[in-house]
């Protein structure tokens, strides 16, 4: 092979691996937020299986992808409300809950699927945009200016949660809440309002993760669609370490492994694919083992706060 | 009024669970009950299966019941246990399933148990049906090598295992039979079910210059899907997959199900409760070639009666595709 053709498969490999990353940033900052104030939600996998339907039942029904991606994130909130009553004011085992909400949504989304569509339709899903000037740069055009636009907004999302977080008066509320809660608390800070509304955004992002799957990955809906990519996004707040830039460098990792494999059994060489196929995981995993720093973990993390415990 | 309460929940609970099972109640003359590791719409092997039975309905005034979605030990177990004792045929639909027909089918001599892919009916009442699918694989795979015009054929393979490796084989020989230059690539999602990673491995294969895609499996639907958006062709196997994308799929094998279970039908008639391989060949006629009318100008006259060859000496067993 040419070295031209190399860079061609290098430029399809990454521009692959931007794209892919969307539902997994979506996602993972969603958590990330959960999980910043306080509350480990485990039912991401279910909240994107149902975002994933929704969105795809309003795109091909009413064929609005607009709106269908409008009606995951509003399924996400209620999702999230119900993670939040359960978690946050019941003050039931947030892993136990998560895990509740995780098979609520599941098969929810199986049993409406059954019902509203009964089987495999497709639809023609989001379009990447065509940017003129950029997206005709040799290679980097390829990369960066030749995806959809939800890519983009996942992109976005990064900077724009780390702004939020660091240099809002709300994001020192929600790290406050995170880590000493009775602290906030004496500080006037609403500790429940707080968590409820990060809970919220984030099952609303992972609403959006599934969105994204379903319209413009998939461009059709099928059972466990999802196929654990909710709990990836869990495991990438971790690789991050609850802050935005390593979430999206966890994602483009994560991706780009993906890209690499698939890439690597097609070329042929000899290889058990078993070992390829584990590969991004394993990846995953052995980053995390060397990268973790317990500092950096939200201290209140899957502790429910009581405003009346004199423990 | 708590205890009426509950009582009420629990009724619509059960009446629920029923739905989901999909458990239907009446009267009927031969009772059939199913169990599938995927679901009966999946527009592969499942529901293949079901489709076959559901064919069979009138025929026989079948009484059909079936689960979905059922993969773990514990629930396969109970299922096959609470169908057994009422059913005359209990077809558990997956090779995954062999332990635990092995185990329940001693205690119910009575019920014919069917399982497959598998050549190893364990006992008296039970079958072992064995698509060949390496058979309609070759024949895709001849035409596959006569359609192509990178001479780049990509394979999405679900999990480098049974069925997977027949199918896959019979399709690279088919290939390699018209042409050994084309370049085959295959690669492995490592699920069943992964429709997006199916999807993407097929975009992988078009990315390397892919023009003609197969695979098996159900999550094949998300690489048909990718074969459709960027026009490149498909070869379906276990069901007609035409209808996700009519001009895509070229032909497909189909796994006439049907034939199975009338074969079982039959055998019960005469006392007879299992205790026999069944493979499915192009021979017994447990499996068809079946090509889609909107791409029938692909497929010239030349092409059409070597692949009638082909079947004829399937049939004759004059053609014989050894597994490598």
């Amino acid at each position: 092979m040419t070295m031209a053709s190399y860079f061609q498969i290098i430029t399809n490999m990454l521009a692959v691996a931007v794209a892919l990353s969307a539902p997994y940033i979506f996602a993972a900052i969603g958590e990330m937020f959960s999980q910043k104030s306080g509350v480990l939600n485990l039912g991401v996998e279910g909240i994107m299986m149902l975002g994933a339907f929704t969105a795809f039942y309003f795109s091909w029904a009413y064929d609005n992808i607009l709106l269908g991606i409008v009606m995951a994130m509003v399924v996400g909130i209620l999702m999230g409300l119900l993670m939040a009553i359960v978690s946050i004011t019941l003050k039931a085992d947030q892993g136990i809950s998560g895990i509740g909400v995780y098979m609520l949504g599941w098969g929810i989304a199986s049993t409406l699927f059954r019902l509203f569509i009964g089987g495999v339709q497709s639809i023609s899903g989001l379009q990447d945009l065509q940017i003129p000037i950029l997206g005709q740069i040799p290679y980097l055009g390829k990369i960066l200016f030749q995806h959809n636009i939800m890519v983009y907004l996942a992109l976005l999302l990064v900077p724009a949660s780390w702004y939020i977080l660091y240099k809002t008066p709300w994001g020192l509320k929600v790290r406050a809440v995170g880590t000493t809660p009775r602290a906030a608390d004496t500080m006037g800070i609403n500790v429940i309002k707080t968590r409820y509304q990060c809970v919220i955004i984030g099952s609303m992002l992972a609403g959006l993760g599934g969105a994204f799957l379903s319209v413009a990955q998939a461009n059709m809906f099928a059972n466990d669609l999802i196929a654990g990519r909710g709990f990836i996004a869990i495991a990438l707040v971790y690789f991050g370490r609850w802050e935005p830039l390593g979430v999206l460098k966890g994602a483009l990792l994560f991706s780009l492994a993906n890209a690499f494999q698939r890439w690597f059994q097609i070329s042929g060489i000899s290889f058990p694919y078993e070992i390829t196929v584990v590969f991004p995981y394993v990846l995953i995993i052995v980053v995390l083992a060397f990268s973790y720093k317990k500092f950096s973990e939200p201290t209140a993390l899957t502790v429910p706060y009581d405003r009346e415990f004199k423990g | 009024m708590f205890k009426k309460i509950s009582f009420l929940i629990t009724l619509i609970i059960f009446a629920f669970g029923f739905l989901m099972t999909g458990a239907v109640y009446a009267e009927e003359e031969i009772s059939i009950a199913m169990i599938f590791p995927s679901t009966i719409d999946d527009m592969a092997w499942s529901q293949a299966m079901y489709d076959g039975v559901a064919k069979l309905e009138d025929e026989y005034n079948l009484k059909i019941s079936y689960s979905e979605n059922l993969y773990d030990a514990v629930q396969v177990g109970s299922a096959l246990r609470e169908y057994a004792p009422n059913y005359d045929i209990v077809i558990a639909h997956g090779a995954q399933y062999q332990n635990i027909v092995d185990d329940v089918a001693r205690d119910f001599p009575n019920t014919t148990f069917a399982f497959g892919t598998s050549y190893n009916a364990m006992h008296d009442n039970v079958y072992a049906y064995d698509p060949n699918a390496e058979e309609g694989a070759y024949i895709s795979g001849v035409i596959a090598a006569h359609l192509t015009e990178t001479n780049i054929i990509g394979i999405i393979g679900p999990v480098e295992a049974g069925d997977a490796i027949k199918y896959n084989s019979g399709f690279l020989q088919g290939v390699k039979s018209v042409n050994p230059d084309i370049k085959v690539n295959i690669g492995y999602t490592g699920s069943f079910g992964d429709t997006i990673a199916a999807k993407q491995m097929a975009e992988s294969h078009i990315d390397a210059g892919a023009d003609i895609l197969t695979g098996s499996a159900q999550q094949s639907v998300g690489a048909i899907r990718a074969a459709a958006e960027k026009g490149k062709l498909w070869f379906s196997t276990d069901i007609d997959q035409s209808i996700v994308a009519p001009q895509a799929v070229v032909a497909s094998q189909v796994l006439k199900f049907e034939e199975v279970v009338r074969y079982m039908i039959e055998a019960r008639k005469d006392g007879i409760y299992g205790g026999e391989h069944l493979p499915m060949t192009y021979a017994n006629g447990f499996l068809a070639y079946e090509f889609n009318e909107e791409l029938s100008h692909l497929i010239d006259a030349e092409l059409e009666q070597l692949v009638n060859e082909l079947i004829e000496d399937f049939k004759s067993g004059e053609l014989e595709i050894e597994i490598e």
